[in-house]
């Protein structure tokens, strides 16, 4: 296409030589014809020959070379063929006539030609133009980021241009190497740029129809982008806001709820006007201890989470048994709970952080427990399963909805309804996290009485010295 | 005089406790109860003096409690909130409750509201009322200030009288503009903002600094016998 487009303009030597050499070509053709035809036809008609070969040289190369080669076909004809031969003069004086019309009419058909092809080109152009904005338009219409189409978009631009390299940036393009920068605008604003290579200066006529109207179909892709943009970061805040909103309730009052039972208790013992007896006063002692402990685990608590939202709970992995990592947050229990741990004996094992592994289950542990109604049991069970092995603690609690199972792996989410969670409330979400931390699951699951949450880590591949 | 029966409703056991012996240190007699039906029910069956409700329970909140507790007792309820709960606790106020304390709070602090609220609960039938320098004869409608008569209009003296039927208690905007105002006044409540101010003008000292009637901010007023000035 860049070709064609471009052979109305001599633009280079080389081509120049080209164009020269085929219109010697054509010339010397036609005289060759009328050589070869004079025995029939007589010479002046076949003058009309030359016509023909000038009309592919002004059509090829336009009128630079076509005027040449026009004169040089009346002088070859004037040499060749008119009386007399071998000299420029002419002895018959009608024979200027012809030379002159025959000059006239190959100028004239060239030129009409010249323009033909230039209209045709003019209008290949415009159709390319146009169809490349119409696709263009089509695509970006269809919501797609303008981002991702922005390269597809320059390389066909490149093509329209006739540049061999074209990149569009918005707002503005990366620059790279020797390129050629213009402005994407429409009226006062720049919505972006395009780079072109500096040896391929664009057409002006075409820099000015095709980019501005370009420029504007990006504007409104990329307005479509930014008001996209801004409404999910409207929603991501909004959203962002209620859960910050609704942690900071839950931490105020889990942070209160000790803090009261401290300061009732303190303010209980430092007050001389109360009669507390002994027992009373141990009693006051040991809320304070209790509630200091809890106070300190929910501080704890919040720096893993906020450790493994930054993601800096970085594992230390070993091979470790499933039923030691079992044994170590059972022991995280008081020794009076009502656990029954019943582990098949060929679980393979995993390759995890240990204390890590361990917070996961003494939390599951600990919820199991505190939901459980007094007197059931809370069942630790595993199994291997497809590469990975499972744990599972079951509790006889109250059970959670359908709805809310994915819910009470959040930070601060209660079982909702009658059961009440005492404690945290960072208990699942820390237990999930420090799970994926080590390459694990975490889930909940409904039983026909309470609830199964299930730890999933994969399978180690035993060590190969174990062969040894 | 036997001990006062109160009851105490929170669904943390290590507050309840906390309170449990330093009530009866205090020479009260302590009921505890964790949940909203369990409060009902222990209200109904030990027939307290007055009860400290928690506004948050895991079966409801306390201003359902308190609704429900004003159905047929009269007894005062003292709820305790947090930092964050005003409006449950504007409500819980409006539902009948008659004073606040707001968590993390000192035993002290607990006992002076819970006295309070156990002297205004005693039938008394004195038409006249006298909170520091201030005295206002309900029956009358005549107010003085340090023996110096006062000249209030009817709404003012309204007002005033109200609070000084509760002295100490803690009364809503809303509780405030019916019992003055009527129903429909409910929350008009930049009315009473502008009664209190002309009030202030005329009984306190200093009406920027006032000592009489305090603003519970978000909450209400409360007329208050004044403490004894530090500075002057």
């Amino acid at each position: 296409m860049t070709e064609r487009g471009r052979r109305l303009h001599v633009t280079s030597w080389s081509e120049l030589a080209v164009g020269i050499l085929a219109s010697a070509g054509f010339v010397a053709l036609a005289t060759a014809a009328i050589a070869v035809l004079k025995a029939w036809i007589p010479i002046l008609s076949l003058g009309a020959l030359y016509v023909l070969a000038v009309l592919p040289i002004a059509v090829l190369w336009g009128l630079t070379l076509a005027i040449p080669a026009a004169v040089a076909c009346v002088l070859a004809f004037n040499w060749f063929f008119l009386p007399p031969t071998h000299t420029f003069t002419l002895s018959d004086g009608e024979n200027w006539l012809a030379l002159a019309v025959y000059v006239v009419v190959a100028i004239v058909t060239s030129e009409l030609a010249v323009r033909a092809r230039r209209r045709a080109t003019v209008a290949e152009q415009r159709e390319r133009e146009a169809a490349l904005l119409a696709s263009v338009a089509t695509s970006l219409l269809r919501g797609e980021p303008l981002g991702n189409e922005l390269d597809r978009i320059s390389d066909r631009v490149a093509g329209v241009l006739h540049v061999s390299h074209a990149r569009i940036g918005i707002p503005d393009v990366e620059q790279v190497g020797e390129l050629v920068t213009r402005e994407l605008s429409i009226g006062d604003r720049t919505v972006g740029a395009i780079a072109t290579a500096p040896e391929q200066p664009l057409d002006p006529s075409v820099a000015t129809r095709f980019l501005p109207a370009l420029a504007s179909l990006l504007a409104v892709a990329a307005d479509r982008d930014e008001l996209q943009r801004e409404a999910l970061e409207a929603e991501a805040l909004r959203r962002s806001d209620a859960v910050k909103t609704a942690i900071l309730r839950a931490v105020s009052h889990d942070l209160r709820s000790p803090l009261t039972a401290i300061h009732a208790a303190a303010s209980g013992l430092a007050n001389p006007e109360l009669s507390l007896g002994d027992e009373d006063r141990a009693e006051l002692v040991e809320t304070i201890g209790v509630e200091s402990a809890r106070l300190s685990r929910l501080v704890t608590d919040l720096l893993d989470l906020s450790r493994l939202q930054a993601g800096a709970a970085e594992p230390q992995r070993a091979l470790w048994a499933v039923e030691d990592l079992v044994a170590l947050a059972r022991d995280e229990m008081p020794a009076d709970a009502p656990v029954s741990v019943g582990l098949p004996d060929n679980l393979p094992p995993v390759e995890v952080d240990a204390a890590q592994v361990r917070r996961v289950l003494a939390n599951v542990l600990e919820n199991a427990l505190r939901v459980s109604p007094p007197g059931a049991l809370v069942r630790v069970g595993a199994a291997a399963e497809h590469g990975e092995v499972v744990v599972r603690i079951e509790d006889e609690g109250p059970g959670i909805a359908a709805t809310d199972l994915e819910r009470v792996f959040e930070p601060f989410q209660r079982g909702s309804g009658a059961d009440t969670y005492r404690g945290t409330g960072l208990g699942l979400a820390i237990a999930r996290g420090f799970a994926e931390a080590n390459g694990g699951r975490v889930w909940a699951e409904r039983l026909t009485e309470g609830t199964a949450v299930a730890l999933a880590l994969p399978a180690a591949e035993p060590e190969s010295e174990s062969a040894e | 005089m036997s001990a006062a029966r109160i009851l105490v409703v929170d669904d943390e056991p290590q507050i309840l406790r906390a309170l449990r012996t330093n009530l009866r240190g205090a020479g009260y007699e302590v009921f505890t109860a964790a949940t909203a039906e369990e409060a009902l029910a222990e209200a109904a069956a030990r027939q307290p003096d007055a009860i400290i409700l928690d506004l948050v329970l895991p079966d409801g909140n306390g201003t359902d409690v308190c609704r429900e507790l004003r159905s047929w007792t009269a007894a005062p309820v003292i709820v305790l909130s947090a930092v964050g709960e005003e409006k449950e606790k504007v409500e819980a106020l409006d539902a009948g409750a008659d004073d606040y304390v707001t968590k993390p709070f000192g035993l002290d602090e607990l006992l002076a509201r819970l006295r309070a609220a156990l002297r205004r609960a005693e039938p008394g039938g004195d038409p006249v009322v006298e909170i520091g320098e201030l005295r206002v004869d309900l029956e009358k409608r005549a107010v003085t200030l340090a023996g110096r008569r006062i000249q209030l209009t009817p709404h003012e003296f309204d007002l005033l009288a109200l609070l000084a039927r509760n002295p100490g208690k803690l009364l809503t905007h809303t509780a405030i503009l019916r019992e003055v105002w009527g129903p429909a006044y409910g929350r008009e409540s930049h009315y009473l903002h502008v009664y209190v101010s002309q009030l202030r003008r005329k009984i306190e000292p200093d009406p920027t600094r006032p000592r009489y009637l305090l603003t519970e901010p978000g909450a209400g007023y409360r007329l208050v016998e004044p403490t004894p000035s530090i500075e002057s």
